[in-house]
């Protein structure tokens, strides 16, 4: 219920700092950002870090910034900006979509992309919805300045990413061309409303003037090890009209290609299930976003 | 293992020297004697019954240290009055029977104030979403779904539907 | 004399009296209690679901900073009595086994305490627990109860012979002969009826946990003794439990229910080892000794019910009508220790209130509880009916479908009309007009209108349904049956007293939780006394100033407690009329002459005659010379109100339902119920009752269930993995009432708080099957799993095919 003691507690005012406190601190040390899984975990002393470094006081870390070819999202940006921004409309509105049904207002209110992305938990959000937008995370440490991770390669397993101990994640960057014709979206099933997902789903879809699909992507959370992205989808669709069937055939494929895990909360086979129902009608509002953009 | 804080309760500055590892729960209901914000379960800060606002956000304060509140602002449901004159919020709680036993009102007042200041007219189903951190098991949900929706109709001058409790009986 | 309801206080929407302190954050919650010098304590706890304890090592506990004591399960077993005394025992026929308040040599399930350490932090104390070491021998873990009743199975107890902690039949009486003649008789209307439905039910552990946890604080003096103040929905018991375990007098013995606590459904309702050790630490190190339960704690230990299955048959004519029931159950306990109810008395009160409100003359059945290695069941409202109410709702479903009928035409012609009615297992139903509710809600819910929907939304690939269920709870429960039940009279009593100012205090030995009794309490005295509901304080839980009572349990609040205010309410007017009379020489008047309104007591035959109540009530208190001949001075009266049979009250409920097909997952569009709680005291207060009632109802049904794995390991002690319904979950539940006054209550009251989840289980089900009815589907367990109804649709289809 309470946290095991902590001898020294940190909150940097800069990425700088953040990782100078990081490199004194030494193996004891974690990063503390939203918290909201974090603070869990200490006060059921899953985890007893010694050194707590805080980086909600980094301002730097926090916010969006529109690039020529990409968007980047500052990691320490709480899910309560994401859901309300206007910057992610269009083919980015997936990540919107996910934040908003992040937990509760609460936590909507603490909990950070970043935090989630590092934690990397089976039954999150981010994961997917990043993956699918094809997201690259950028890392910082003292030593070895910084490096670009793509998401595909940084979500690593339950609990598990390839973030270092001695890195701090400083940013994430989305490839956001300023074309209109992409859109995405982003569900999930989690027994109870807002629920943590037994299974989520993002997908993004790209369509030429004629309505015809000229690219998807779709990724799938909430399963193990670590959300995953089926590419057969963007294969089935290319060149197609975004008709029901033709996502219903699609996210039939990812239901088959994808393998599922059961537990007390679903069987493998009902996930499956998910990933089929849930798949199509994502595919379809991601379609219908990138068709009204096209339209405009 | 100890650190020197300023924290603006309710308006007030409360310097204290505390454990790191103290929640701000426990710094709010045990240093600072303001036991309406309440504890309902362990670690995993799902019942919302702490829910305070810091800088005029709701969070659950058993999920934070005390030593992140250093510097900021908190409210707590003893600081929604102002000069022992109720909330509207806390008003309309009261003439909708939205609370019984009273354990987790606090928590949804410090949430409801906070949405109603985001969402300034919304829908029976945003006040339904925006209570998914908040755990109440007397009331059904349903008068506190009405209290909030009165509360925010009120403030646009509608009348709330439907009648409320009658709070001053004459006799 | 006047009557209650005269001056209009009854039936009013009041705004509550407890609401200003509760809403500004100044609730007197337990953990509020600040006290200097307080200890903390915190528990260890069994990591194992069935093992020997060897060494108990508290060394390394004790020598951390700020430790103050520790003490294991056996050091504790030599300083206060075992558990198994007669104020905690009903009386059933039942193995009732002794056990300590910390676990001795064995550990049964998953969590039960086994040490504890105090410390002057609360954050310390927890260091402390987590440092103690224990040395388990692992045992077989008994985890399935059908399982556990079979002869050979691993025993919990190695010293019984069997699992079986108790088992009876409910019908036929208590001889051999008798039980033997019943049966044959229910099998001979089996043999003949035209249509039998079988079908086993099943519903998971579940229960009603409140939002504040248990908790303790005890003081000890030398000069007075133990006080405690603790979470309790019954402080009177606790006290006379507590004073036999710590072998105290009952005067050194004083149980505080804090003025406010964060609900209990029951669950504060039994007598719970925890405050044994919290009160005896408290007397050995003369410290005020605190606990406060961790939600992990209070999942693991307490707020399980609800664990049966039931072989139910139902035989019936072809136009519906119910000739006979046959139903087997088993009950899952737990480990079956844990005084008053031991675990079974829940199921065993789920089989008496099987037949519910319908005219079932002739049944046959019986119950099995069986010991597991889990922690043994707590009541939650809905005391063990919620799965008998699921099993036969759903059975007459099952079985107006198979007979092509209506179900809610079935279940109607089924509804008891003749009253007075005992049914075939005993429950006394006083009145009622259950037909006239049950077609309230009928209308409300548009059942042609509906139906026609539904057909047409079924074109479309819309699956929607309705599904109706009803509940004839109790309405308090009389000396009757509580006394054989639980050793503990059912009277309801208050201590009424009116001070020379005309302020009236009402002192309750009972102790709620959120039930509003300040307000509605007040409300029924100021009615009578025709005085301002602001002039009435009520006081509650306190075991030193209030008589003593059963606590609030059963809906005993509107039902009992407040039948003894209208009796002492009575009474103290009978007596202040007595004194009109003879103050002012009317020597032909009578006490029911005058009545009492507006603040003043009035001569109705001449109104000149009159005097201000508070006036009256200071010569009564404070001009105590020329008395009424044999008359006493001051107004303090104790009325002990008891009703001659149980009062019953009643519930109608309705769900509709839309099912995705395609996945099992349902919304609930809307939800109705037509309740029959006789005369309402404050309506917003009673649709508040209701609407909780039915949502934990939908929580149980939808999402919440205990898990343990095959080694008993608990896997649901939080909140994320024990869910409740949060507000997104559930519709606005409508509440409408076909009342018909209570002629064993003095004011016509019915109570509402007890049995409201019940039925809610089965109208949701009824209302998915009904949706499903396409494919076949009968839903037969709980929870409501969307992955569970879509296999059942596949199967539907699969059938469909063949």
């Amino acid at each position: 219920m309470y946290p095991a003691p902590i001898e020294a507690y940190f909150a940097p005012r800069s990425i700088d700092e953040a990782l100078q406190c990081l490199a004194e601190a030494g193996d004891d040390a974690t990063f503390i950002a939203g918290g909201m899984s974090l603070m869990q975990a200490m006060k059921a002393r899953l985890v007893e870090p010694r050194v707590l470094i805080d980086l909600n006081e980094v301002e730097e870390l926090r916010g969006l910034a529109r690039g020529p070819r990409s968007l980047t999202v500052r990691p320490m940006t709480r899910y309560r900006e994401l859901a309300a921004t206007s910057a992610l409309h269009g083919a980015l509105q997936a990540l919107g979509d996910a934040a908003a049904t992040v937990g509760d207002r609460q936590v909507r209110n603490a909990g950070t992309i970043g935090g989630s992305l590092c934690w990397n938990y089976v039954a999150s959000c981010m994961p997917s919805a990043c993956l699918c937008l094809d997201a690259t995370l950028v890392l910082a440490s003292l030593a070895g300045g910084t490096r670009s991770v793509p998401i595909k390669t940084f979500l690593v397993g339950p609990l598990e990413t390839a973030r270092r101990d001695d890195e701090l994640l400083i940013e994430i960057v989305f490839p956001a061309s300023i074309r209109r014709g992409v859109g995405s979206a982003y569900r999930k099933y989690g027994g109870a409303v807002d629920g943590l997902p037994i299974v989520g789903i993002a997908a993004q879809v790209e369509v030429d003037e004629a309505g015809l699909c000229t690219h998807a992507r779709f990724s799938v959370g909430g399963i193990l090890p670590t959300a995953r992205a089926f590419d057969g989808v963007g294969e089935i669709l290319r060149g197609r009209p975004g008709t029901p069937a033709a996502f219903a055939e699609a996210a039939a494929a990812a239901a088959d290609a994808i393998e599922t895990q059961g537990d007390h909360l679903a069987s493998a086979g009902y996930r499956r299930v998910l990933i089929r129902t849930l798949g199509r009608d994502v595919l379809a509002e991601a379609h219908a976003r990138a068709s009204n953009g096209a339209g405009r | 293992m100890k650190k020197e804080i300023t924290v603006t309760v309710n308006g007030e500055a409360i310097t204290h020297t505390v454990p790191l590892r103290l929640l701000l729960v426990d710094f709010i209901r045990d240093e600072c004697g303001l036991t309406g914000t309440h504890v309902g379960c362990t670690y995993e800060g799902r019942c919302g019954a702490c829910t305070v606002q810091v800088d005029g956000r709701a969070l659950k304060s058993c999920m934070k240290l005390a030593v992140q509140a250093d510097g900021k602002e908190v409210t707590t449901v003893e600081g929604l009055a102002r000069e022992d004159r109720l909330h509207n919020l806390q008003k309309a709680f009261s003439r909708y029977h939205a609370l019984q036993c009273g354990y987790c009102t606090g928590g949804i007042l410090m949430n409801a104030v906070d949405f109603l200041n985001e969402n300034i007219n919304p829908s029976e189903d945003e006040v339904r979403r925006a209570l998914v951190g908040n755990l109440c098991r007397c009331t059904g949900y349903s008068h506190i779904v009405e209290a909030i929706l009165a509360a925010s109709a009120m403030r646009h001058g509608l009348k709330p539907v439907p009648p409320p409790a009658e709070t001053e009986p004459a006799p | 004399m006047s009557t209650a309801g005269e001056t209009g206080w009854i039936g009013r929407s009041l705004a509550r009296r407890e609401d200003a302190r509760l809403l500004a954050g100044r609730g007197e919650y337990l953990a509020d209690l600040r006290v200097p010098d307080c200890l903390h304590l915190c528990f260890v706890r069994s990591a194992h679901a069935h093992a020997r304890i060897g060494a108990v090592r508290l060394e390394a506990a004790l020598a951390m900073p700020g430790v103050a004591g520790a003490i294991t399960g056996a050091e504790l077993s030599r300083e206060v009595q075992g558990q198994r005394i007669p104020v905690l025992i009903p009386a059933f026929p039942a193995r009732y086994r002794q056990y300590w308040p910390l676990a001795v040599d064995e550990v049964y399930w998953h969590g039960e305490p086994l040490a504890a350490v105090l410390a002057e932090d609360k954050y310390v104390a927890e260091d402390a627990a987590a440092a103690v070491e224990v040395d388990y021998e692992p045992l077989p873990a008994v985890t399935d109860a059908e399982a556990a009743l079979c002869a050979g199975s691993p025993r919990v107890y190695d010293d019984w012979d069997d699992n079986e902690i108790f088992a009876t039949g409910y019908t036929g009486g208590f001889e051999a002969e008798g039980i033997a003649r019943n049966d044959a008789e229910v099998d001979a209307l089996f043999a003949g009826a035209d249509v039998v439905l079988s079908q086993r039910f099943r519903t998971q552990r579940c229960g009603v946990c409140p939002i504040e946890t248990r908790g303790a604080l005890a003081l000890w003096s030398d000069a007075d003794g133990l006080t405690l103040h603790l979470t309790t929905q019954r402080p009177h018991i606790e006290r006379l439990a507590l004073a036999d375990l710590l072998e105290l007098s009952t005067s050194e013995v004083r149980v505080i229910a804090p003025r406010d606590q964060g609900g209990g459904f029951g669950v504060k309702a039994p007598f719970y080892r925890e405050h044994v050790v919290v009160c005896h630490l408290a007397r050995k190190l003369r410290r005020p000794v605190r606990w406060i339960e961790t939600r992990e704690e209070h999942l693991m230990t307490v707020s399980q019910e609800r664990d049966q299955i039931h072989d139910l048959e139902i035989a019936a004519d072809s136009e519906g009508r119910i000739l006979a029931l046959r139903n087997r159950g088993i009950g899952d306990v737990g480990d079956g220790r844990q005084g008053v109810y031991w675990g079974f008395v829940m199921p065993s009160l789920g089989s008496v209130m099987l037949p519910n409100a319908y005219a079932i003359r002739h049944a046959d059945i019986k119950l099995r509880c069986a010991v597991t290695n889990k922690t043994c069941l707590s009541p939650s409202r809905s005391f063990g009916a919620l799965p008998t109410r699921f099993a036969l709702e759903r059975g007459l479903d099952m079985l107006a479908r198979r007979l092509g009928l209506e179900t809610a035409e079935l279940k109607r012609r089924n509804l008891i009309t003749d009253f007075p009615y005992t049914t075939v297992t005993g429950v006394h139903h006083d009145s009622g007009d259950y037909v006239k509710a049950w077609d309230t809600l009928l209308e409300r819910v548009d059942l042609p209108g509906f139906r026609a929907l539904q057909a047409e939304a079924r074109t479309q690939g819309h699956y929607l349904g309705i599904g109706f269920a009803c509940g004839a709870e109790f309405s308090g429960i009389p000396s009757d049956v509580l006394v054989p039940l639980e050793n503990q009279p059912g009277y309801g009593v208050v201590t009424m007293r009116i001070d020379p100012r005309g302020k009236v205090a009402i002192h309750e030995g009972d102790a709620p939780q959120g039930q509003s009794h300040e307000t509605t309490m007040a409300q029924v005295a100021a009615d009578a006394f025709g005085i301002h509901p602001d002039d009435v304080s009520v006081r509650h839980g306190d075991t030193g100033t209030t008589p003593l009572s059963s606590g609030t349990i059963g809906a005993r609040g509107a039902s009992y407690t407040v039948a003894a205010i209208a009796e002492a309410a009575a009474a103290l007017k009978a007596k202040m009329a007595r004194y009109m009379i003879h103050d002012h020489g009317l020597e032909d008047a009578d006490p029911a002459d005058f009545a009492f309104q507006g603040g003043a007591v009035v001569y109705e035959k001449d109104g000149n005659v009159r005097r201000d109540f508070g006036a009256l009530a200071d010569r009564i208190v404070m001009g105590s010379i020329n008395l009424p001949p044999g008359e006493s001075p001051g107004l303090e009266h104790t009325a002990y109100f008891e009703a001659p049979k149980p009062m019953i009250c009643f519930t109608a409920q309705a769900a509709k339902v839309e099912v995705d097909v395609e996945t099992g997952q349902f919304v609930i569009l809307d939800y109705a119920t037509c309740e029959d709680v006789g005369t309402v005291i404050n309506p917003i207060v009673v649709e508040g009752q209701v609407q909780g009632g039915v949502v934990q109802g939908m929580s149980n049904a939808m999402f919440e269930e205990f898990l343990y794995d095959e080694n008993g390991q608990q896997m649901t002690a939080d909140f994320e993995t024990y869910r409740l319904a949060s507000a997104a979950d559930v519709p606005t539940v409508t509440v409408s009432h076909a009342p018909t006054p209570c002629p064993d209550h003095p004011m016509g009251v019915r109570a509402v708080g007890e049995g409201r989840p019940g039925p809610v289980p089965g109208a949701l089900a009824n209302a998915i099957c009904d949706a499903l009815a396409p494919f076949g589907v009968e839903i037969t367990a709980l929870p409501l799993k969307p992955e569970t109804i879509l296999a059942l649709i596949e199967a539907g289809r699969a059938g469909e095919g063949a």
